[in-house]
Parts: structure tokens; C-alpha cells; sequence
């Protein structure tokens, strides 16, 4: 490989100080990027992709982390070994990177064009109207529309997935030789994850550059990368080419990988997830049959009929822009003429992209947010019409989960706080002692250590925060639970296991579910019937096999194509 | 840590002090030795009438610990009560609050503490319910502000969701995570009232003539600096100089300690 080979990673290893000690972010990792190739670099958070990639780019923070040991060859020099002036002419201009969030890359008060015009003025000597007219033809080739006009935008006047392609048009404006590209695609829709996946691969071509392409979910790259390379816990656990990796993973955890992630064409009872396949030391594990069989099994979809919750032509309107006089000019509707029935022990799964609504509909059923029309009838009760105490009563039926579990949780409070707060508002358990003993049982049913209830929040994992909010949710025993987008935030790893978890839930309490997500594969392993969403209406609405079978509106039809299919084009066809 | 003990030694001064166990001498008064100069005796000299300095200064902590402490008190109770109702609520109650607090703000802030104490003249009482009552319009728009961006959290919801009630999410889920903020600004506020209460005695505005304080202490300075008596000003601030850093530093480690995110770190 070495002929042939744009960037060399030799032995690196990257250590973090923090209080506790040491961390191996990453472990004595090799491998290669060949020119002109795309490599998927796969693992979770804190698997050390991130670190290894800021490495390349000489931006590891020092302190706390340090690169204890290796080389990284970039034509023969040793990045860690050159000086900062000469890293600087490298970074930007032959690697050039870009990140996950598009909302925050981007300087808010500079238009974009001043932004792409930046680099080329500082490492192509560029003159300014010369650096603009590039910057035009750049923007023209990451597909913006009406790309004269629109380079005098500001970062704030454009979508998420714009951002992303004037970020995108940053990084290539140089002709680097390398891209690093950074989970560019992990906030965005699965439509525009297309769209922008689409436009990678393009450019690769077009420029015959390298790319590095970062992600938690070995779905995405499947179509766009040469070579994959597995990582876990700062060691390499599996590299090859990506076929092979796809066809014939041989370390458990990319088989766990291969398998988390929810399928269209299949209907499983259960989730596979990493630890069926393997043990937490990374040795291989023979799966439990029993959990076997599930997956094998096909879940039917629950014939219950009782409806639980009806709305019938429900309205959100938001003022948008107000007259002199403080009149509302213009509304923005959110929530436009919705009725839906959701039927007891089933879960209603909703999908829309982002603004479509979906999350506003939801937070109007809960009264989070005031309907401006329309009824609300939960098991004969109209919701809209209770007053405060009532509601107030309601509300222990009627819960919520939300997408992000660093925020949905009160910082200050331990976990037994928070779980005991609802049972305190709503006056369950004689006193404290029976409040903390029904705690501990709703850690144990979530799959956390009752021994955890004093800790604070931040003290938690992503996966495990989720958990909690769950364990909160259940807290008041409701029969109606709203989940916002609720594994969205997640690796694709922890994503199988608590969706598994909320489908044990439901079976187990006789759950009614409203399960709102962007993205289409979970909605339909999880939901009984589906409902699409656009522009505050709902366009489509099916059972859970029939919106994939048989899907009806142009948007349905465009989510689906959009996901990603788990495996290589050719590999699928062939 | 250093802070913290430097606040405590004056805190203790301050009650020795009150006590009447330590520099008695204060109010001793000695027409033989007016203006004296530093000496093993009176470490800091002595005033027009004799009386010793550096007495006068330890003394004078107790007017500014006493000014400091509940001037801020009330402006960050006012501040953080109208914030805190106006952020949440936003919306009318909001707009009422901000336009009173907009206007309140657009009238010099000592020329707001000059008519107060005017009107209810001088004395300790005043000083602190005035520096309270005009000071508290910064107070207020940090909290709003912060409120407003509290309200909207995913944990907020979740409690709104769970049925709690206003006063609950007001009180036990979005005030404990402003409580960093507010203590510093009690703190920055204790440090400003103090300044404030010397300004004010400075232009006789402040505590009754004859009350021990270090606004009085440097407003005498001015006279006195013409005769090359240097050492009440002095006196007056150094004691002054280090309450203050102690406070300032204090405040970090303050933060520090009470920011759960910070604390693990």
C-alpha cells in the first residue's frame, strides 16, 4: 500500500490527563489513506475517530491531550514533527476538514462568501475579486441555486443542509489533497444525508482527492467508501476493504455494527445490538438463543382497535411577523388541520424532516404548547377543554420523552431526585423510603444499577441518560408516552438497545406509543401504523409495512429512497 | 482559598468590632496630637482630632460589611424576583418589567441615590435600602435572560410535562441552575454597594457625621492631602483595597464549586 499512499498513521497514540487519571484516547492505531480514495473510519462516541482525525490535523489540545507516540507520514514529512508556521500552510489548504454541526462552523456575523474567500486569499494569494468569483463557482458546484445571489447570504439565512454544502465548498475551495470529514451528515435529515452524501462522492471524483469520512454508523458509508476502518475503544478492531467489512465482518464488533442498525425489509421482534456479539473486553460471544429467536422472528403488527387517542382537525399557528400596531401580520402554521387516532397498546409512528411540525403536533397532544383549533379527546376526555387542576391530573397518564437526553435532564438534581419528583407531584409512595425503593425498581427496569441514584447527570453516558429519562417517565406509571425523537442523539449502537428497551416496556406495561423521528427505518421497526408528515399536514398515513410496501405521496416515496440501505449499491443489486 | 480567609479575618474584625472588644480607642479623642504621624502607637497616625486611624479604619469595616452585605441582599432579592417572574412568564408581565426597569435605568444611577438619601436622610438604614432599591436593574436582566433560556430546556418541559407546577419549575428546577450567577452577582453587588456607600459618604450622603466609616475617611482626605497628611486616605484604602480582591477572587472559586458541569472537571 505504501506506493500509493497520501497519509500514513504509524503507531499513534493519544493520551488525555484528566482528574481520574489517564485515558488512552487512542491506542498505538496504523493505517493508510490511499490517494484519490474514500476511507469510513466507523466507531462510537469516544471510540478516539474524532482524536485520531484532529491528530492529522496537528489539533489536538494540548493540554490536557498529548500524542505520546507515531508518525503520521503525509508525503514522506512527519506532521507531528513540522513546525506550526509549515502545519499551518498544510491545514486548510492540503487537509482540510469539515464537522458535524453546520449551525456553528460557520461565523454568524461574515456572509459566506467573505467566509470561503478567507482561505483563498490566504493560501492561494487570491485577490479579492478574484477570490470571490471562485468562491461563486465553488458554491455553484456544491449544488446552491442561484449561487450569485445567495454568496452574500449569512449563515443564519440559509438551511442546515446549505450550511453544509457552503462549509463543504470551504473545505474543497483549495484543492486539498485530503478531506476530513467529520459526522457531516449526523444532524441532518436522512433526505439531505442523501443529498450531501451524493455530493461528497462527487467531489471526491471531480478533484481526485482523499477523504476521510467520520461516522458512528456504518450504514451511511456503505456506498461512498473504498476502505473501512473499525474502531473501539482507541484500537483498531477491524479494517479492510468495504466489501469485505460488509460481506464478511470477522471482529464481533462490526457484526454488532452490521446488525443494530433497523432494516427496511425486515420486521424483527428485536434489535440486535453489540453485545450480543460480544463480551465488553472485545472477546466474540456466542448470542443467547433466546435472543436469537427474536430477532429472527417476525414482530406482528398489534391488532388492537380501542381507540385511546383521537384529534380531530388539530391547529398550531405561530405569529411570525407583527404589524406596527403589534397585529400579527403573518402566522406560521406548524400544526395545520391534523386528526389522527391512536390506538390503545400500539404505537403511532411519525415522520416528517425537520420543521415539518412533527415535534410541535406533539407538545400540542401533551398541552406543552396551546392548540390555536381543534380536540384533543384522550379515552372520552377532551384535553383541550380541562382546566389546570385537571390537566394537571391527566398529565400522570400522559408522558414524554425528549431527543436530547444532556438537556432533559435538570443538572442539578441527582437521578433519585429526578425520579422521585414526579411521584412527589403526583403523591405516589407513602414517604421517602417507598418513593426510593420504587426508584430503584425503575433503574432495574430501564437496565441501570439501583446503586446510581445519588450520582448527578453529567456523571452518565448518552445511552444511560436516555435510560433515565425513560425510568422518569414511567415514574407516574402513565399509559401514554410521547417519544420526541428520542434516539436520534444516540450512536446507532446505543440507538438498538433502547429501542428494544421501549419495546420490552411496551409489552410488558401495555404501553400506547407516539414515536416521532426524522428517520424512516426506526419509525417502521418500532411503530404499528406510520404517519407522514409535511408541512404541518399529515400527507400519508398506513400500517407499519404498508407505508414501505406501498407508500403513496412523493415525500413518502423520497424518505425512503433516502435511507441508507446498510450495504454497498452493488452488493444490494447483485 | 486565600480569599476566603481574607473574608473571613474581616468578618471577624468586623464583629470584634461591633462588639467593642478590640480598637476601642476609635472614638478616643485627643486634642494634644491632631494629625500624627505613623508611629509604633498609632500604626496608621491619627486625625484632626487625634483620634487613631487605624482604629477607625478596622471600624469603619463594619458600616461597609453592613452596607455591602444587605444593599446587595436587596438589590439581588428585587433583581432576581423580576427577573425571574419576567423571564418565565415573558409575554405582557415581561414587557412591563423590562419597560420599568428600561426607564428606571435611564436615570443616573447616583443621581437616583443622591434624592433617596435626601429624602430620607442619612443613616445606615437609608444607605442600604437605597443602594438596594437602584441597584438592582442588573440583577434583574441577567436573571431574565437567563430564565428565558432555562424555560425552553428539554428538563423544564419534562417537569412541565410531569404536571409540576410554576412555582415548582420556578423554584426547584430552573432557580438552582441560575443560583451560580446569582451568587456572583450578590457578590459583584456586595462589592459595588460598598463603593457605593463610600461615594455616598464622600458627598455627605452617607452615614451619620461621626460613624466610623472609609467614604467619610477619604472624603476627609481631601482636605488633609493638602497638608501632607497622607495616611487616613491610606488607611481608609487599603482596608477597602483588600475586601474588595478578596470578594473579586472569591467569586471564581465560588462558581467553581457550585457549578456541578465545572466541578468534575
Amino acid at each position: 500500500m505504501g506506493a500509493d499512499s497520501l497519509i500514513e498513521i504509524k503507531n499513534l497514540s493519544v493520551d488525555f490527563q484528566t482528574d481520574d487519571g489517564v485515558v488512552h484516547a487512542v491506542k498505538n492505531i496504523s493505517f493508510n489513506i490511499p490517494k484519490g480514495k474514500t476511507v469510513g473510519l466507523v466507531g462510537e462516541s469516544g471510540s478516539g475517530k474524532s482524536v485520531s482525525s484532529l491528530a492529522m490535523m496537528g489539533l489536538i489540545p494540548n493540554p490536557p491531550g498529548k500524542v505520546t507516540s507515531g508518525e503520521i507520514l503525509f508525503e514522506g514529512r512527519d506532521l507531528l514533527k513540522i513546525s506550526e508556521p509549515q502545519m499551518r500552510k498544510i491545514r486548510g489548504a492540503r487537509i482540510s476538514m469539515i464537522f458535524q454541526e453546520p449551525m456553528t462552523s460557520l461565523n454568524p456575523v461574515f456572509t459566506v462568501g467573505d467566509q470561503i474567500c478567507e482561505s483563498l486569499i490566504l493560501h492561494k494569494g487570491m485577490s479579492k475579486q478574484k477570490a470571490w468569483k471562485r468562491a461563486i463557482e465553488l458554491l455553484d458546484q456544491v449544488g446552491i441555486p442561484n449561487p450569485a445571489e445567495r454568496i452574500k447570504s449569512y449563515p443564519h439565512e440559509m438551511s442546515g443542509g446549505q450550511r453544509q454544502r457552503v462549509m463543504i465548498a470551504m473545505a474543497i475551495s483549495c484543492n486539498p489533497d485530503l478531506l476530513i470529514a467529520d459526522e457531516p451528515t449526523t444532524a441532518l435529515d436522512v433526505t439531505i444525508q442523501k443529498q450531501i452524501l451524493d455530493l461528497i462522492a462527487d467531489l471526491q471524483k471531480q478533484y481526485g482527492m482523499s477523504v476521510l469520512f467520520i461516522t458512528h454508523d456504518l450504514g451511511v458509508i456503505a456506498d461512498i467508501s473504498d476502505e473501512v476502518v473499525v474502531m473501539y475503544r482507541g484500537d483498531i478492531v477491524e479494517e479492510g476493504k468495504t466489501e469485505d467489512i460488509f460481506v464478511k465482518p470477522q471482529h464481533p464488533y462490526t457484526k454488532g455494527l452490521l446488525a443494530c442498525r433497523p432494516a427496511l425489509d425486515k420486521n424483527p421482534k428485536r434489535l440486535p445490538v453489540v453485545s450480543d456479539f460480544m463480551t465488553p473486553d472485545g472477546q466474540e460471544k456466542i448470542p443467547d438463543q433466546a435472543i436469537l429467536k427474536a430477532q429472527k422472528e417476525t414482530r406482528e403488527i398489534s391488532s388492537h382497535q380501542t381507540p385511546l387517542l383521537e384529534i380531530k382537525n388539530l391547529t398550531k399557528h405561530f405569529p411570525l411577523k407583527k404589524g406596527f400596531f403589534g397585529g400579527v401580520k403573518t402566522w406560521v402554521k406548524a400544526v395545520d388541520d391534523v386528526s389522527l387516532t391512536v390506538r390503545k397498546g400500539r404505537t403511532l409512528g411519525l415522520v416528517g424532516e425537520s420543521g415539518c411540525g412533527k415535534t410541535t403536533l406533539g407538545r400540542t397532544i401533551l398541552r406543552l404548547i396551546e392548540p390555536t383549533s381543534g380536540s384533543i379527546n384522550y379515552s372520552g376526555v377532551d384535553v383541550t377543554q380541562l382546566n389546570r387542576h385537571d390537566m394537571r391530573a391527566m398529565r400522570r397518564k400522559m408522558q414524554i420523552i425528549f431527543q436530547d437526553p444532556y438537556a432533559s435532564l435538570n443538572p442539578r438534581m441527582t437521578i433519585g431526585a429526578a425520579l422521585m419528583e414526579p411521584m412527589v407531584i403526583h403523591n405516589l409512595g407513602a414517604n421517602k423510603a417507598e418513593r426510593l425503593d420504587m426508584a430503584a425498581s425503575l433503574m432495574k427496569r430501564v437496565g441501570l444499577e439501583p446503586s446510581m441514584l445519588n450520582r448527578y447527570p453529567h456523571e452518565f453516558s448518552g445511552g444511560q441518560r436516555q435510560r433515565i429519562c425513560i425510568a422518569r417517565a414511567l415514574a407516574v406509571e402513565p399509559e401514554f408516552i410521547i417519544c420526541d425523537e428520542s434516539v436520534s442523539a444516540l450512536d446507532v449502537s446505543i440507538q438498538a438497545q433502547i429501542l428494544n428497551l421501549l419495546l420490552d416496556l411496551q409489552d410488558e406495561l401495555n404501553l400506547t406509543y407516539v414515536f416521532i423521528s426524522h428517520d424512516l427505518a426506526v419509525v417502521k421497526f418500532i411503530a404499528d401504523e406510520v404517519a407522514v408528515m409535511y408541512n404541518g399536514k399529515v400527507v400519508e398515513m398506513n400500517d407499519a409495512v404498508g407505508i414501505y410496501e406501498n407508500p403513496q405521496h412523493e415525500y413518502t416515496k423520497k424518505l425512503l429512497s433516502a435511507i441508507p440501505k446498510g450495504m454497498p449499491k452493488h452488493l444490494l443489486e447483485a | 482559598m486565600i480569599s476566603f480567609w481574607i473574608i473571613v479575618a474581616y468578618l471577624v474584625l468586623a464583629a470584634l468590632c461591633a462588639m467593642d472588644l478590640v480598637f476601642t480607642n476609635y472614638d478616643v479623642v485627643n486634642n494634644s496630637q491632631p494629625y500624627a504621624f505613623p508611629s509604633w502607637q498609632h500604626w496608621f497616625g491619627t486625625d484632626l482630632f487625634g483620634r487613631d486611624v487605624l482604629a477607625r479604619a478596622a471600624h469603619g469595616t463594619v458600616t461597609s460589611l453592613i452596607v455591602g452585605f444587605f444593599g446587595a441582599a436587596l438589590s439581588v432579592v428585587i433583581g432576581t424576583f423580576f427577573g425571574a417572574i419576567a423571564g418565565y412568564f415573558g409575554g405582557l408581565i415581561d414587557d412591563l418589567i423590562t419597560w420599568f426597569y428600561s426607564t428606571l435605568d435611564n436615570i443616573p444611577y447616583i443621581l437616583l441615590l443622591v434624592a433617596f438619601s435626601f429624602v430620607s436622610g442619612p443613616g445606615l438604614k437609608t444607605l442600604c435600602l437605597a443602594i438596594g432599591l437602584t441597584s438592582w436593574v442588573g440583577h434583574c436582566r441577567l436573571v431574565r435572560s437567563e430564565f428565558i433560556k432555562q424555560r425552553g430546556q428539554e428538563y423544564v418541559q419534562g417537569a412541565f410535562a410531569m404536571g409540576a407546577s410554576h412555582s415548582r419549575r420556578i423554584f426547584i428546577h430552573i432557580l438552582p441552575n441560575t443560583v451560580h450567577l446569582i451568587l456572583i452577582n450578590f457578590s459583584l453587588g456586595f462589592v459595588s454597594a460598598i463603593k457605593a456607600e463610600v461615594i455616598l459618604s464622600y458627598l455627605g450622603l452617607g452615614v451619620a457625621p461621626g460613624v466610623p466609616s472609609w467614604g467619610m475617611m477619604i472624603s476627609d482626605a481631601r482636605l488633609e492631602l493638602a497638608r501632607n497628611v497622607w495616611w487616613g486616605l491610606v488607611a481608609a484604602t487599603l482596608f477597602m483595597f483588600f475586601l474588595v480582591l478578596a470578594f473579586t477572587l472569591f467569586n471564581d472559586a465560588v462558581r467553581d464549586a457550585l457549578d456541578p458541569k465545572l466541578r468534575d472537571k
